[in-house]
This record gives structure tokens, sequence and C-alpha cells, in this order.
């Protein structure tokens, strides 16, 4: 094929991308513009996700050589191995993947749209709105009302809240989470109250919705979370242009022609959604949303809005809080959501004492 | 009386085709009015000056022209259509707006900034031309920034900085620029570099509004003066038809004594003394 640039009238120079970009012809009016060291970030990344799946699915009660794993995703391998890795292992791995890319991609969408990092769905309410939902399913109306989908519905009523008690300031600023904060509160209330109410057996099927624990997922809900996530990062890609320009001023960005109002729409239902979907699966694993995007900013050298590294992050941080839980105390069983917060949190409190010098996002 | 004066004559006559106006503009911050009923447009290809005390409305007229603050009332006009029934992209190709508040992404460099300017013209499906190329180089070049363009933008000077604010909108392409007080918190050096380079757009054919607090340099920089007080324009024309000691004193509480320039005509205050207005 001959090279578009041939084309071009002899007077024009010849198109050279940006520093640190690549440019991507694909026909003479349609160019992609990317970002070198973000391809290069999420490569590495996606080399590190699957080392760790790997580990993962040969770690246990019944430990199995990478080889033989890597030998039964290709379809080979005993059936023992086959049985342990496909039927036991793979599942809890797959949504381990799913909530912590989920959690995490939702942080960075939230803290971005607030320009504010303390503003992850956890901080703001959303996790424990969505544990109380489903908590109420579980104890009060029985398990068949569909715990996942009342987490969903919890996630969408805490955010209209926070939102609608925010006022006109938005999603900008602190009324925003300090609304989220006291809706958190309320809500974290509430699930105690109800498990405070219900006989010890029926408190005790309702907590792993409290605790944050992928030992209890429900296969169906895994599926739709994957969907969900899917969804949710190609519409991240589409819109990627756009979130670039949310650290600037609100004037700034309609100044450049982007409709501010629809973004933060749309950002604020991917979050719900992420959020919803990923609390029905694991429960309030809240702080992945602070750790993964946090690591993301890390290694993007705090420049640009690391969407797709933080997914990548968040996955990897739940895969080894979720390894570390099940192998360190083995027989004993520690949930992810606890994990996160004993090993995550001193790591977050590190990460931000080291960078105050960074304080904007 | 010199060549300024009569440059400044013809423009006045000739320019009533206004790209970018209000008519009968309502403007609110929650219940209460900033701007009521105003009428306003911008003569095409001057520099125009907003002037009047702090909390006049300036600065919102500015977001209201902008379409970054909606009317409660009126309609704003860009060549002869409401601005907010045009797409947003769409009339980020016409206008620019450089607001007071610049908040930047972190570990930003001049030449990134200056790209985002571009936003307007690109699409999922053509993320850079030949034409954002052109422009960004165009926009270093005009703002003489070249030499600077892979530096962070916090480690610059506020007058370098400002440049980079105003390349970014050069980068814009658009015929229209606003600025909000381009030169507050500028030294003295700076402030005439950022001006240099607003009469230098104006000269190359862009309409340009700013508000500004200096009256020395509202006259001497731009062709046409909106002086506002309490929301209302109490008077506009050229700096030397509107400039006089009563409009000080109306705006300021300030009697002064008005000289021209020796050199370029335009007007200078002097013997300044406050006053209750």
């Amino acid at each position: 094929m001959i090279n578009q640039s041939l084309s071009l009238p002899n007077n024009e120079e010849i198109t050279t991308a940006p520093n640190g970009h690549r440019l991507l012809s694909l026909g003479r009016h349609m160019t992609l513009l990317i970002e070198k060291q973000a391809i290069i970030r999420n490569v590495w990344l996606l080399i590190l996700l699957a080392i760790a799946c790997v580990a993962t699915l040969g770690m246990g009660s019944m430990p199995i050589s990478p080889k033989e794993v890597i030998a039964v995703l290709f379809g080979h391998g005993n059936v023992m191995s086959q049985f342990i890795v496909h039927d036991l292992r793979l599942p809890r791995l797959l949504a381990a993947i799913f909530t912590g890319a989920a959690f995490s991609l939702a942080g960075c969408l939230m803290q971005t749209m607030a320009r504010n990092r303390l503003a992850t769905p956890g901080i703001i309410g959303i996790d424990n709105a969505a544990m109380a939902f489903a908590v109420s399913s579980v104890v009060g109306m029985g398990v068949s009302l569909a715990p996942s989908a009342m987490a969903l519905a919890g996630a969408a009523t805490a955010t209209a809240l926070a939102f609608g008690l925010a006022g006109g300031s938005g999603t900008r600023g602190y009324r925003f989470i300090v609304a989220g904060i006291g809706i958190g509160a309320i809500a974290g209330a509430v699930t105690q109250l109800l498990l405070s109410q219900v006989s010890i057996d029926v408190a005790n099927s309702a907590y792993p919705w409290t605790v944050g624990s992928l030992s209890a997922r429900d296969p169906m809900m895994v599926k739709v979370l994957g969907i969900g996530l899917g969804t949710c990062l190609v519409a991240c890609l589409f819109l990627a242009s756009q979130f670039a320009l949310m650290p600037f001023s609100d004037q700034v960005i309609t100044g450049l022609g982007a409709n501010i109002k629809h973004i933060r729409i749309i950002a604020l239902v991917l979050c719900i959604t992420l959020t919803g979907l990923a609390v029905a699966v694991a429960g309030p694993v809240g702080l992945v949303a602070l750790v993964g995007p946090e690591i993301a900013r890390v290694l993007a050298r705090y420049r640009g809005i690391p969407l797709i590294s933080s997914a990548l992050t968040g996955a990897l941080v739940m895969i080894l809080a979720d390894l570390f839980g099940r192998t360190v105390l083995s027989p004993i069983e520690l949930p992810v959501g606890i994990v996160t917060a004993v090993i995550g949190g001193p790591y977050l409190i590190w990460i931000l004492v080291r960078r105050t010098s960074r304080t904007s996002l | 009386m010199t060549a300024t004066s009569l440059q400044f004559k013809q423009t006045s006559e000739i320019n009533n085709l206004a790209r970018l106006g209000a008519e009968r503009l309502t403007l609110k911050h929650g219940k209460a009015s900033i701007i009521e009923n105003l009428d306003v447009s911008l003569p095409e290809g001057k520099v125009t000056a907003i002037v009047g005390p702090n909390g006049c409305g300036k600065s919102t007229v500015l977001n209201g022209l902008s379409r970054v603050h909606s009317p409660s009332s009126g309609v704003v006009l860009l060549d002869g259509k409401d601005i907010h029934s045009l797409p947003s992209k769409e009339v980020a190709r016409r206008l620019a707006l450089l607001p007071q508040d610049t908040l930047a992404p972190d570990g930003i460099t001049i030449e990134e900034l200056i790209r985002f300017g571009r936003h307007p013209h690109q699409s999922l499906l053509k993320q850079w031309a030949m034409d954002d190329q052109q422009a960004i180089n165009y926009a270093l070049n005009a703002a003489d920034l070249e030499g600077l363009k892979d530096r962070l933008l916090d480690t610059l000077s506020g007058g370098q900085r400002q440049r980079a604010w105003i390349a970014m909108s050069i980068a814009q392409e658009t015929p229209l620029l606003l600025l909000d007080e381009p030169t507050s918190a500028l030294d003295l050096g700076h402030q005439i570099e950022v001006f240099e380079l607003i009469r230098n757009l104006s000269r190359q054919g862009k309409t340009l509004a700013m508000v500004v607090h200096d009256l020395p340099s509202a006259c001497r920089y731009s062709d046409h003066i909106i002086a506002m007080k309490k929301g209302e324009i109490i008077t506009q024309g050229s700096p030397k038809e509107v400039m006089t000691k009563e409009l000080v004193r109306e705006l300021y509480g300030v009697e002064c004594d008005l000289i021209p320039d020796p050199m370029t005509g335009s007007p200078i205050l002097i013997n300044m003394k406050r006053v209750r207005s």
C-alpha cells in the first residue's frame, strides 16, 4: 500500500506525531494518536497480571506447577489439574480480576471528576450503601431476592443522594465528598442494625457481604460484571480525550468545546455500574479504588489520567490480596477486603506521604 | 491629533458587523441578578477592553458571552445564532476563552498544554493531523515559546505561563478570543509582553475582548472600551471618546486628571485621589 503522506502536496511537510506519541494512520483522514509510554506501561502490567494469574492458579492446598497450569489453560494437563484450575480456581481468579479492575477504574474516574483523590466510591459511601441494600435482602427478604441486584440499586441510590445533597456544586469539591461520607455512615449503621436484629445464622450468611470476600461470589454476577466492565472500558477509551480535560477548570473545559455536564453524568453512570456490580460480586473492597489508581498514577509519573492502567493495577492488587488471604494463614481464609485494608492501607499512606507535593489530584 | 486618533475614529464608524454579542442578556448567580437586560456586542477585528470596579459583572459578561454561564433570559448571538443552540465543539472552533482560573493537569509541558487547544478540531478518528501540527507550531511561535516547549508549566515564570495559556487559545484557531484579566498578577514587563501579544493577534484579524483593571493599559492596548458599573454598561466607544475625568470618578470614585501620552496619544491618569462617588 502506498504511504498516505506521499500524496500530500509538496509544499507541506510530513505530519509527525508529537513527542512521545506514535501516529497511526487509518487512511487519509483517520488518525489515532497513541502515547508510547502508556502502551509500554500497560503491556508491562498485562505481563505482570499474566504472571500473577498463573501463580494464583497454581497455589493453594493442592499446588500445581506453573508449567502444568499453562498446559491446562491451553487444554492439556491431567484431569485432576484441569478440575482444580478450571472449576475451583479460575472462577475465583476471574472474579478477582473483574472486581479489582472495576473498583479501581471507578475510583480513577470519580477522582478525576471530583478533582480530588479522596473521592473514591468507597469513601463517598457507594460501597456501604450497596452493602446495606445487599444485606437487607439477605437478612430481611431471603436470598432469593438477588442481593446482587440490590447492591446495584444501593450504589445508584447513594450516588443520587450524594449528588442531590451536594446541590449546585455538582461532583466537584468537598460538598459531594462530605455528603457521600454521611450517606456511607448511615448505610454502615443500617447494615449493623439489620445484622443485630436477626439470628446468628442469618447474620453469618450475610457476613461475606460486609467484609468483602471472593469466596461467596455468585457465578451469574461475575459474568454480568465481566460484561459491564468490558463495556465501561470501551466507553472509557471512546471518552478518553474528554476525560483528559477534567483537570482543567470548568470554564476551560467548556471553552474547549466539551460538554461538562454530559461528561460528568456519563462518568457517574460508569462509576455506579462498576462499583455496584463489583460490590455485588465481592462486597465492599473499596480500598482497591484508592490503591489501584494511586499505583497507576505513580507508574504514569503523575501525567495524564491512567484509566486503563488503573483497571490493570486494580486487578493485580485484588489477585495478590486474595492470594495472600488464601495462603498465608491456610487453611484459614482471610477475606480479601480485610487483606486489602491491612496491606493496602499502609501502602497508600506511604504513597501519599511520599508525594505530598503532588496534591491536586 | 495623530494617526492614532484617526484610526480610532475609523474603527468606531466602520464596525457594526459584530460576530459576537448579546441581546437583553440576564445572568444570575443563584437568585441574585448580576447582569440584567444587557445589550452588548464586540466590534469585529478589534480589541475591546471591559473595565469597571470589582463586582460590576465584567467577568460574568465574559462568561455569558462564552456560554460558560447560561443566561436566565436573553440571548447570546454568535454569527447571528443563539450560542447555546450550537454544538459546543462548533462554538469552540470560533470562540476561545481564557479564564482567570488557570488550573492545569499535573506535570504538563507547554507543548502539551497548547495541544489541548486543538481539542475542538479533533475527534475520535482524527486525533492528529497536519493542521494540528501547524497550529501548534504557529502558536508556539506567536507566543515566543519555541525554546520552552518541553518545559513543565509549573516551572515557568508568571509571564511565560500566561503566554502559554494564550498560546493554547491561539492554537484553537478561533476568530474570537475572550480573555479574563490576562495580566492580573503579572509584573510590568510581563504585562506589556502579554498586551503586545494581544495587539499582534488583533493585527492578524482576530476579534478580542479582555477584562482589564488597569485603565491606562486598557486605553493604550484596546480599540474599544466598554465601561461597566453594577451590571450595566455606562458608556462605550473608542478610548479617546470614552475616557474622561467624569467616567473615572463615576466608576471608581477617584478624582484625577487626564493627559495624553506624548508618544501614543492615549490617555494617562495623573493626580489621582479617592473621593466619595
